[in-house]
């Protein structure tokens, strides 16, 4: 056969013109700013030629030499370097603790209120990852760094030491936290889905409690802990806000902030050098992710005719317990929002009396608030309603984007399964979920600062944070598409193109309407997670083109407390909204999807 | 009247091979069955037909048209081929009711609604879901769903049905149905009907001609009884028929005017071929007995101890040892042996095989005398 009709045959089917399309876009907008990137490591920068005595865009090892192997070296990278190892290792530990523990009080325990308090500890994950990070800060802070005491001090009187109050506890919990009920999810739902039957056996043979959870229920959950652990601690890796709110007071410096601080900063070059660190990292983490699950599956054994196994029984402790387990989901998830709204309300910082209580931040004209840098109160602030503006348009032009070429995406490495094609595209759309955000969009940043061919130069463009929102989406979307897919046999298909059917019949009247729920899931998730997302912005921002978080961020970098708070609880509230949304419309809730 | 045929055709996933070289004339109005075990290529070899896969190699034609050929590169689109798909899971549209499922197919073909009305409700009367119109599919039973996918791939009138499987979902009291219904429907729509199975009992009743498959190679097309009676290999005899066929390793001892003595540790018998075929003395073949060719009498001299008895009312399966070999016999009539107990049995048929040691089929006769080996 010649090659001119094996082409002809191959774009016949339509799944194959997708992959094509969608293989040579993703080529161009991961594989090729990787590549930029990395060479972006070895290439000296105009804010670098000065110093390095090199004409701009000269060849030098001198960003990785700094970064590795110098005397500066130290707190260039290790001491950030091991700052993210220690935060994220605690993090997982708070995570899996309280996540796990949690899961089995659930799922194994007659704990009172189990439903409520189900869904109470969703909350601190639907929240951006930052919420309880900005709490703590509140609640916490002392003036021994300078400003206003927190609510705690100011109440009793006592300075919080500074290690209660920033640095690394305080990040680790917070982070850990933040991720418990991803931990609850995960091992919760072993929990719940694995065959009673298993620890019943031991329970006959006259096994101890005690014995059957150590020789039989962990080791069982065992690789969905590892793996909630990977998955923990590279997001907790990436995170940039929390080390942001928590570490600088005090120069607590993590990968993500030393990240931002050399790509805003005169050394781009180490920026970059950090960045690749970083993506191999969370590349080689996620690999050991994918092993760990691929193996899970060959021994977990999950039925759906499990019996209910007999619950512990708390007796006398029931009550306490419950109450205890309610009072610290309380505390993470209805506290900071009642934090941010008392922060966003008192006049002089740090000062909780009644008569100091203002709605001026929300409500005051700029006039009226010629003590707060004349900034108008939030409600009548025009970079506000400007911000928000962006930040939906941004995400609703995310999620569209997202969402499309990630159904069909989705749609053709289904239909093309067992190809090399659809193996690719597969990986590459997966891709972008391996890299830290802030990496990603170190990556644009050096892929379009500058004009490549017929690409004028995006950097500031609104344009570019779509391309960038999008392509970080895309594994939500594509993985619910792929879900979606593979519960919907392809005989469906089949029926309709051997009455005739044509291609985009068959997508709208028969493949759509029948995964509707999965569908419309693959647009929510990028829209949601765009509407939070801060540190795959931060850099690509300019402020011309604000969004809310980025504007939450300008004003804590100014100092503007209550501002920032306000703005923290506005975007709460809508991310709190939407998800009700999507849940009463779709039925489709974030425990369902991949986590982020 | 449609007529297909299949010439060289090759189906290769990478280095596998599902079908090899398949040469088939499948005539018009037939009802032909591909039948073989799981793995076979008879799926494919359907899917082909209806152009959901496409070939490798070789050139398919329905009622005169060429629908692919690799050679000219031809490669009609499923659509263009005048075929109805039956599939395996229905592939009922669940977010359509009964009558929008039916309906899809006339309105992508530009019916007018009258036309669709009239001839959709003829479907639902034919297959007797009239009632079931405005449900979903989710909302009927499995032998309802199963009309309704029927009904749906007859609306467009195709001339050629392929079916995959489609009773294997049913219960065996609804697949006995369903058998008579899709005979009677083939009377009734005049078209040609293919259909796949792993059932032998299935292609039996229902087809015309059975194509048995193994390892993607054809095995033997021929009509169901040829298949039976005269299987051209061991895998073909074993493969249709149930209980099995007994398949007795026996040695040749001696070849002595037409007859043949066959032998094994605990038997010598002497087999009169039908027409002649050549063996060699100390020659390693096996003996293809029918279990119903087995007759159970007390009038043979040939005494068997009863290994166990399957009593099913109507017939009863008795299995006794030869030596290492264990057979099974079929006794018609409500009867019971006792496990342990004496029994002679005998080979009254004509149509005993003889099967080469590499498997094929060597001829057909009968045996003239059984005897215990000394």
């Amino acid at each position: 056969m010649d090659i001119r009709y094996q082409v002809k045959g191959f774009f016949k089917k339509p799944h194959n013109i997708i992959l094509f399309v969608v293989f040579i876009l993703l080529c161009y907008l991961t594989l090729v700013p990787m590549v930029t990137m990395i060479h972006d490591t070895v290439t000296v920068h105009t804010a670098e030629a000065k110093r390095l005595k090199l004409p701009v865009g000269a060849f030098t090892f001198e960003h990785w030499r700094k970064v590795l192997a110098d005397s500066s070296s130290i707190n260039v990278f290790y001491k950030p370097f091991l700052n993210s190892l220690v935060t994220s290792l605690g993090a997982c530990a708070i995570a899996l603790g309280f996540g796990g523990a949690f899961a089995w009080f659930v799922t194994r325990t007659n704990m009172r209120w189990k439903r409520l308090l189900s869904s109470l500890c969703i909350f601190p994950y639907i929240m951006p990852s930052w919420t309880l990070a900005l709490a703590w800060y509140n609640l916490f802070k002392n003036s021994l760094v300078g400003g206003s005491p927190g609510l705690i001090s100011s109440i009793t009187g006592i300075q919080t030491p500074n290690w209660l109050a920033y640095g690394p506890l305080p990040i680790a919990l917070v982070t850990g936290l933040h991720y418990a009920p991803f931990a609850y999810i995960m091992i919760g739902g072993i929990l719940r889905n694995m065959d009673a039957n298993l620890e019943e056996a031991a329970l006959m043979l006259n096994t101890s409690r005690l014995r059957i959870m150590y020789k039989i229920t962990i080791p069982i959950v065992i690789p969905a802990v590892l793996s909630t652990f990977l998955l923990v601690f590279s997001s907790a890796m990436s995170s940039f806000a929390v080390p942001t709110f928590l570490g600088l007071p005090v120069r607590y410096q993590v990968l993500t902030t030393q990240l931002y601080r050399t790509l805003n900063g005169l050394n781009p070059g180490q920026g970059y050098v950090i960045a690749s660190l970083m993506i191999i990292l969370g590349v080689s983490i996620l690999a050991m992710n994918q092993r760990i699950v691929g193996l899970r599956k060959t021994y977990t054994t999950v039925t759906g005719k499990s019996s209910n196994i007999a619950l512990v029984n708390l007796k006398k402790m029931k009550t306490p317990v419950s109450l205890l387990i309610a009072f610290i989901l309380f505390c993470v998830s209805i506290v900071p929002l009642l934090s941010f709204a008392i922060e966003s309300l008192i006049l002089r910082p740090g000062d909780y009396s009644f008569s100091n209580f203002t709605t001026q931040f929300w409500f005051g004209t700029a006039q009226q608030n010629s003590m707060a840098n004349s900034e108008p109160g939030l409600l009548l602030n025009p970079k506000l309603y400007s911000s928000l503006w962006n930040s939906i348009k941004l995400s609703l032009f995310c999620a569209a984007s997202a969402g499309t070429i990630g159904f069909l995406a989705g749609y053709a490495i289904v239909r093309g399964r067992g190809t090399k094609l659809a193996t690719w595209v597969n990986n590459l759309a997966f891709f972008p979920y391996l890299m830290p955000s802030m990496a990603f969009s170190a990556i644009y940043l050096s892929m379009f600062a500058v004009r490549r061919g017929p690409i004028p130069a995006l950097y500031g463009t609104f344009f570019l944070l779509v391309v960038a929102g999008t392509v970080k989406y895309l594994p939500f979307a594509s993985r619910s598409g792929i879900n979606a897919m593979f519960q919907l046999s392809k005989e469906i298909e089949e029926a309709g193109l051997i009455m005739g059917v044509g291609w985009f019949k068959r997508m709208t009247r028969l493949v759509i309407p029948i995964q509707k729920s999965s569908f419309i899931s693959g647009y929510l998730l990028p829209f949601t997670s765009s509407m939070r997302e801060l540190s795959l912005f931060i850099l690509l921002m300019t402020p011309t083109n604000q969004v809310l978080t980025t504007l939450l961020f300008y004003y804590n970098e100014k100092g503007w407390n209550q501002y920032s708070n306000g703005i923290n609880l506005l975007i709460v509230i809508i991310v709190i909204a939407f998800n009700f949304l999507i849940n009463k419309v779709t039925g489709a809730s974030i425990d369902k999807g991949i986590g982020g | 009247m449609p007529r297909i045929e299949l010439i060289d055709v090759s189906k290769r996933f990478g280095k596998f091979v599902a079908v090899d070289l398949l040469n088939m004339v499948i005539e018009d109005g037939s009802f032909i069955s591909l039948l073989g075990p799981s793995g076979c290529g008879k799926t494919t070899t359907l899917r082909m037909i209806a152009g959901l896969e496409t070939p490798t190699e070789g050139r398919i034609i329905i009622d005169g048209k060429t629908v692919f050929d690799s050679k000219r590169q031809i490669d009609l689109s499923p659509a263009k081929r005048d075929i109805g798909f039956l599939f395996q899971n229905y592939a009922l549209w669940p977010h359509m009711t009964v009558y929008q499922n039916i309906a899809f197919g006339l309105e992508n073909l530009k019916w007018s609604k009258e036309d669709i009305r009239a001839n959709v409700e003829k479907l639902l009367a034919m297959l007797r879901i009239d009632e079931f119109a405005a449900r979903y599919p989710a909302e009927l039973s499995g032998g309802q769903q199963q009309r309704v996918a029927i009904a749906r791939t007859l609306a467009t009138n195709p001339k050629v049905l392929l079916m995959d499987e489609p009773l294997s979902n049913l219960d065996a009291k609804l697949r006995m149905e369903m058998r008579t219904e899709l005979k009677r429907l083939h009377v009734e729509t005049g078209a040609t009907f293919v259909y796949v199975t792993h059932d032998q009992l299935e292609a039996m009743t229902l087809s015309s001609k059975i194509c048995l498959l193994d390892k993607g190679v054809l095995q033997q097309y021929d009509r169901p009884l040829g298949v039976y009676n005269k299987p051209v290999n061991t895998f073909t005899a074993d493969f249709v028929g149930n209980p099995a066929i007994n398949l007795l390793p026996v040695e040749v001892q001696s070849v002595k005017d037409g007859n043949v003595m066959l032998s094994n540790e605990a038997m010598h018998v002497s087999f009169k071929p039908t027409e002649l075929f050549s063996v060699a003395k100390g020659e390693k073949v096996t003996l293809g007995l029918r279990p119903e060719l087995i007759s159970v009498t007390d009038a043979s001299e040939y005494k068997v101890e009863v290994y166990s008895s399957l009593p099913s009312g109507m017939e009863t399966i008795v299995r006794f040892k030869i030596g290492e070999a264990i057979l099974n016999a079929v006794v018609f009539g409500s009867l019971d042996f006792p496990v342990g107990s004496s029994v002679g049995i005998h080979f009254t048929s004509d149509k005993l095989l003889v099967f080469h040691a590499d498997g094929r089929l060597l001829g057909t006769g009968s045996v003239q005398h059984l005897t215990h080996r000394k």
